[in-house]
C-alpha cells in the first residue's frame, strides 16, 4: 500500500510543475508586476521609463530566469508585496487561509453527518416515499446555483429571521478565548451549512446508486446463499462496499468547498481566501492574485491526492502490491 | 469459450440486441407519461423561449438607461410592475432583457462545449491508442487549473470584452467535462458486437461513428445537453454576480442579483434582487428536472 | 445409470412466477425432480430456459416483490416453498450449499478470502475463531489451493479464476452440506481448469455422500459428471432420464437438436448444426401447447399434442408431448420415424 501511496505522491510533482507553469504565464500577462509587487510601475510614467523601471525590476529577463527567480523567493515565503495593502502578500493570505481552511472542513463535517444517513436511507428504501423524498430534495439542490441559495439562505436566516450573523468571522466584541472560539463557530455555522447542504447532494447520490447496486451484486447473492441473515448482510457487505469509496470523496469535497469559497465567502462577507480574491481582483492586487491562484490550484491538487490515498487504503484492488 | 454449441450463438444474439441502448424517440415515449418531466419541460421551455423572445423585442439602450427620479419605486407604482432598481429602471424589463443575455450565453456555451466534447470524445472512444492518450493527458492537464478562478482571471485580463469573449473563455474551460462522458460512453458501445459486425463488414468509420455510435448515445447527449445549459445558464449569473460576467453595461440576471451585496438594498429593497433570484432558480430547476427526468428514462429503458 | 441413495430432495409441480408490469409470468413451469444421496443431477438448458431460476428458487433467494413460487419443495421434514426466513436462512449453507457461476463477482471484492469462508461458519456452527480458522484452512486444502495460510490473507483479485472458483466451492461445502447446487461452475473458466473444477466435485462427493445438483448449457460437461440429466426448454422439463439415455437414446426433438449441434470433432461437415429461430421471451412462453414446436415448424401441427404432458418412454425416461415419434431433422427424409427404445 506504502507504494501506491509514494507513488501517486509523486505524480503530484510534475502536476505542480505544470500549475506554477500556468500561473507563472498568466501572471505574465497581467500588467504591472505581479511578482513582487512594487509600485513603481504607473500606467502615468512614458515609455522609457517604464522600460527602466522594467528592467530594473528583472520584467525584461529572459522568461526561464524569471520563473525561477519566482520560484525561488515563494519557496523563500516571499510572495511578493500588496499594491492595496502595502503589505506582504503571504502575511495576507495567511490570515485569510486559515478562515477559509475551517470553514471548510466545518462544512465536510456537517456534509458526512448529513449525507451518510440520508443516502443510507434513501439506498435502504429504494422505490418508496423516503427515497423519493431524499432523491427529491437532492436533484433540487443541485440544480440551483450555489450562490443564489446562498444568498436566499442568508436573506431567510440572517437579515429577516435575525438567527445568524451577516457578515464577518468573529465579532468584534467577543473577548477572550472561549468567547473568541464560539464566535468563530458561530460566524460559520450558516455558511457551512448552507455550503454542506449543497455537498450531500453528490455524495448522497453516490451512496444511494452504491446502495442499490451492491444489493444486486453477485457476492451479495453469495453472502445471502451462506445464510448470513439480511441485517448482516446490509451491514457487512452492501453497506461496507459502498461507505468506502465515499471516504474517498472526501477530498474532493474539500477540493470543491476551497474551489466555491470564491461564492460563498461574498455573499456571507466572509474574510477568507475567496473574498480576498474578488476584493484583489477588484482592486487590480495582481500579486495577491497570482500567489492565490497558485494556492487554490495547489489545494485543488492536495485534495485530488488526498482522495486518491483513502482510496487506496481502502480498496485493496487498487493497491500496488 | 471453445466448446460452445451453437444454441450459444442464438443466446449471444438475443443477449446483444436486448443491450442495445436506446435512441432519443424511444425515450420520448416514456418520458410523456411522466408528469413531473412534462411540466418541467413545459415551465422551462416557456420560460426559456419566452424571455428569449420578449427579451429581444426590448430596447437595450431604453432599458438600461438611468431614470433617478424612478429610483427605488416598489411594485405597482408608476407602471412599473415590478418596481424600480437604484438607478430607476424598471426591473421586469431588465429581469427580461437580463435574463435573455444569461440564456443566450450559456445556450451558446453550452453547444460549443457539447459540440467539441461530441467529437473529441468520440473520436477518442472509438479509436483509443496514441490519440487518445495524448487527448487525455490534455483533459488531465486542463483539470488541474482552478477553472472558475482562471475564468474571472481572464475576463479581467482580456481588452476588447465583450459577450462572445465571454462565451469563448468559459467554453475554453468547460468542454472536458462532457468530452471524458462521450468518450467513455463510445468507448463502451465500440466494443459491443453490433459495432463489431458493422466494421468486418466494411463501413467507414465515420459512418460508424455518425450513423450507429452517436444516434445510440444521444438520449444521453441530450441528457448532458440539458444538464449543461442549466449548468452554464447558473455558471454567467454567477460570474455576473462576482462582476465578472458579462460587462458593466450589459444587463444580466447576476447583476441584478449584486444589488443584494448591499445590506441596505438586501432587507429594505427586496424586489431589487429576489425576482431575477427566483427566476434563475425556477429555470434551473425546471431545465434540470427535465435533464434528470430524461436520465432516468434512459436508464429504464437499458435495464428491461 | 441409478445410483441408490436416499431421497434428499422432492421437488413437486414448482412454478415461479415472475412479475412484469402488474401481471406474473411462469419462468419455471411445472418442475417435478428429485435429488439422492450420491446422485449428480444435471439441469440442462439455454439462457431463458428456467434452469437458473429453478436453482434460485431451491434456494429461496427471489426477490419476494418480484417473484412468486408455489409447488412443494420437500426436504427432511420440512417443505421449503413459503418457508419462513430465519428457518430458512440456517438451511442455507448448512444443508444447502451453493455454486456460482462466475467467481470473481461471486466474491466480495474488499473482504479476505479467509473471513469470507468463516462467514458461514460463524452462523452454522458453534465454533470459535481458532476453531474457525484451522477449519477454513483445512478447507482451503481440501478444495486442493496451495498455501492455505497465505490465501487466507488475500483478496479475491489476488487469485487466479480457478483458484477463485475453488474458494467459492470451499464456501459452500464448508458446513458439509448434503445438497450442493452449483449453477454454471465452469462456464467462466478455461477448458483445462474446467476438468480439474470438475473433478474436485466429484471427488467432494465422494467424501460426502451429497446430492449435486448441477445447472449447465455444456453437454460435454453433462456427459462426464451427470448420473440424471433434466432437460429444459421455456420454463419447462422436455426430458428426464438417465445420462445414458439422454445421450444414447435422446427423444425429445429439443434433447436431438441439442445433441445434434455439439461440434464433433470427427465429423465431414463444413457447418454447425443451428436450432431455427430463437428461444420464447417470458412473455412469449406463456402457451399452452408444444413450446418447441415453433423451432421445428417443418413438422405438422397435428404431430404435437394440444396440451403437452409427460409420457413415460422407459424406465425412469420421460419426455413431454407426443411429438418425439413424428421428428426428423429437416434434412432427413420425411419417411424416417423416430424409433423410440423400450428400455
Amino acid at each position: 500500500m506504502w507504494k501506491t501511496i509514494i507513488r501517486r505522491v509523486l505524480i503530484m510533482v510534475p502536476q505542480i510543475i505544470i500549475l506554477s507553469l500556468i500561473v507563472f504565464f498568466l501572471a505574465k500577462l497581467m500588467p504591472g508586476d505581479p511578482f513582487t509587487g512594487s509600485g513603481k510601475l504607473s500606467p502615468q510614467m512614458d515609455l522609457n521609463q517604464i522600460q527602466a523601471i522594467k528592467k530594473e525590476l528583472g520584467l525584461l529577463d529572459p522568461l526561464p530566469v524569471q520563473y525561477f527567480r519566482w520560484i525561488g523567493n515563494i519557496l523563500h515565503g516571499d510572495l511578493g508585496m500588496s499594491y492595496a495593502y502595502k503589505v506582504p502578500v503571504i502575511n495576507l493570505i495567511a490570515e485569510r487561509a486559515g478562515n477559509t481552511i475551517w470553514l471548510s472542513l466545518f462544512s465536510v463535517l456537517l456534509t458526512y453527518l448529513i449525507a451518510v444517513p440520508l443516502g443510507v436511507l434513501a439506498g435502504r428504501y429504494q422505490g418508496t416515499h423516503i427515497d423519493g423524498g431524499i432523491s427529491f430534495y437532492a436533484f433540487a439542490i443541485i440544480a440551483i446555483p450555489g450562490f443564489v441559495f446562498y444568498l436566499l439562505g442568508l436573506w431567510l436566516f440572517g437579515y429577516q429571521l435575525g438567527w445568524f450573523p451577516t457578515t464577518g468571522s468573529i465579532s468584534i466584541a467577543a473577548d477572550g478565548l472561549l468567547a473568541k472560539f464560539f464566535s468563530r463557530i458561530y460566524h460559520m455555522i450558516l455558511p457551512a451549512i448552507l455550503s454542506s447542504v449543497i455537498s450531500t447532494t453528490g455524495i448522497i447520490q453516490y451512496l444511494r446508486s452504491g446502495i442499490i447496486d451492491n444489493t444486486q451484486e453477485d457476492f451479495t447473492r453469495t453472502a445471502r446463499a451462506k445464510g448470513v441473515p439480511e441485517r448482516i448482510v446490509f451491514d457487512r457487505h452492501i453497506l461496507r462496499n459502498s461507505l468506502l469509496p465515499i471516504a474517498a470523496f472526501m477530498g474532493n469535497t474539500i477540493t470543491g468547498l476551497i474551489g466555491g469559497s470564491v461564492f460563498i465567502e461574498n455573499v456571507f462577507s466572509y474574510p477568507g481566501m475567496g473574498k480576498l480574491f474578488i476584493d484583489s481582483m477588484n482592486s487590480n492586487d495582481y500579486p495577491i492574485i497570482t500567489s492565490l491562484t497558485l494556492l487554490f490550484g495547489l489545494m485543488t491538487l492536495l485534495g485530488n491526492l488526498l482522495s486518491d490515498i483513502i482510496m487506496s487504503i481502502v480498496d485493496p484492488r487498487i493497491r500496488i502490491e | 469459450m471453445e466448446n460452445k454449441n451453437m444454441v450459444d450463438a442464438v443466446e449471444t444474439n438475443a443477449n446483444t440486441m436486448s443491450e442495445t441502448p436506446s435512441g432519443f424517440k424511444v425515450i420520448w415515449r416514456e418520458l410523456r407519461h411522466d408528469k413531473v418531466a412534462m411540466i418541467s419541460l413545459v415551465i422551462a421551455a416557456t420560460l426559456l423561449i419566452g424571455i428569449t423572445v420578449w427579451g429581444s423585442l426590448l430596447n437595450q439602450d431604453k432599458v438600461t438607461e438611468a431614470s433617478l427620479l424612478d429610483r427605488f419605486l416598489a411594485p405597482g407604482q408608476d407602471g412599473h410592475i415590478l418596481g424600480a432598481d437604484p438607478s430607476g429602471r424598471d426591473v421586469w424589463n431588465y429581469l427580461m432583457l437580463g435574463g435573455r443575455n444569461s440564456i443566450l450565453i450559456g445556450v451558446s456555451v453550452t453547444l460549443i462545449t457539447e459540440f467539441i466534447g461530441l467529437i473529441i470524445g468520440t473520436i477518442c472512444g472509438y479509436f483509443g491508442g496514441l490519440l487518445d492518450n495524448v487527448v487525455m493527458r490534455i483533459v488531465d492537464f486542463f483539470m488541474i487549473i482552478p477553472t472558475t478562478l482562471v475564468i474571472i482571471l481572464l475576463v479581467k485580463i482580456t481588452t476588447h470584452y465583450n459577450a462572445v469573449t465571454l462565451v469563448l473563455i468559459i467554453s475554453a474551460f468547460g468542454w472536458m467535462g462532457t468530452t471524458r462522458l462521450m468518450r467513455s460512453l463510445i468507448f463502451s458501445q465500440a466494443s459491443r458486437d453490433y459495432i463489431a459486425a458493422s466494421k468486418t463488414s466494411g463501413t467507414s468509420n465515420f459512418t460508424i461513428m455518425w450513423r450507429e455510435l452517436i444516434p445510440n448515445i444521444s438520449s444521453m447527449i441530450i441528457t448532458d445537453l440539458t444538464l449543461g445549459i442549466a449548468g452554464n445558464i447558473g455558471l454567467e449569473v454567477g460570474l455576473s454576480y462576482l462582476g465578472f460576467g458579462l460587462p458593466p453595461d450589459t444587463p444580466s440576471l447576476g447583476t441584478m442579483i449584486a444589488y443584494a451585496n448591499d445590506p441596505d438594498i438586501i432587507t429594505a429593497y427586496p424586489w431589487v434582487w429576489l425576482p431575477a433570484s427566483l427566476l434563475i432558480m425556477v429555470l434551473a430547476l425546471s431545465i434540470s428536472f427535465f435533464g434528470n427526468a430524461i436520465r432516468r428514462a434512459a436508464d429504464a429503458r437499458q435495464r428491461t | 445409470m441409478d445410483k441408490p441413495g436416499d431421497l434428499l430432495l422432492d421437488i413437486q409441480h414448482l412454478h415461479t412466477a415472475f412479475r412484469v408490469g402488474d401481471d406474473f409470468y411462469d419462468a419455471v413451469d411445472d418442475v417435478n425432480l428429485t435429488l439422492k444421496k450420491d446422485e449428480v443431477l444435471a439441469i440442462v438448458g439455454e439462457s431463458g430456459s428456467g434452469k437458473s431460476t429453478l436453482a434460485t428458487s431451491i434456494i429461496g433467494l427471489h426477490n419476494p416483490t418480484n417473484a412468486k413460487v408455489t409447488g412443494d419443495i420437500l426436504y427432511s421434514d420440512l417443505n421449503l416453498v413459503g418457508l419462513n426466513e430465519p428457518i430458512y436462512n440456517r438451511i442455507r449453507g448448512n444443508d444447502i450449499g451453493m455454486i456460482f457461476q462466475d467467481p470473481l463477482a461471486a466474491l466480495n471484492p474488499l473482504m479476505r478470502i479467509g473471513d469470507q469462508i468463516a462467514e458461514t461458519l460463524v452462523y452454522h456452527t458453534k465454533l470459535n475463531k481458532e476453531d474457525r480458522e484451522k477449519r477454513v484452512l483445512e478447507l482451503l486444502d481440501q478444495v486442493g489451493i496451495p498455501n492455505p495460510p497465505r490465501v487466507f490473507r488475500q483478496y479475491p483479485h489476488e487469485l487466479s479464476g480457478g483458484m477463485r472458483q475453488r474458494v467459492v466451492i470451499a464456501i459452500a461445502i464448508a458446513c458439509k452440506p448434503p445438497i450442493i447446487i452449483a449453477d454454471e461452475p465452469t462456464t467462466a473458466l478455461d477448458v483445462t481448469i474446467q476438468a480439474q473444477i470438475l473433478d474436485l466435485l466429484k471427488q467432494i462427493q465422494k467424501e460426502t455422500h451429497s446430492g449435486i445438483i448441477l445447472i449447465t448449457h455444456d453437454l460435454g460437461v453433462v456427459a462426464e459428471t451427470a448420473d440424471r440429466v433434466a432437460v429444459m426448454y421455456a420454463g419447462q422439463l422436455v426430458e428426464t432420464g438417465s445420462v445414458y439415455d439422454i445421450f444414447q437414446h435422446p427423444t425429445h426433438p429439443y434433447t436431438r437438436s441439442l445433441l445434434r449441434s455439439m461440434p464433433q470433432a470427427d465429423s465431414d461437415d463444413d457447418e454447425l448444426y443451428v436450432i431455427d429461430g430463437v428461444v420464447p421471451t417470458l412473455k412469449e412462453m406463456q402457451v399452452d401447447t408444444c413450446r418447441f414446436a415453433k423451432r421445428i415448424p417443418w413438422i405438422p401441427e397435428e404431430a404435437h399434442e394440444a396440451h403437452p404432458t409427460m409420457h413415460e418412454v422407459g424406465p425412469n425416461h420421460f419426455v413431454q408431448c407426443t411429438c418425439y415419434k413424428h421428428f426428423h431433422f429437416r434434412d432427413e427424409p420425411e419417411s424416417t420415424l423416430t424409433a423410440q427404445t423400450e428400455g
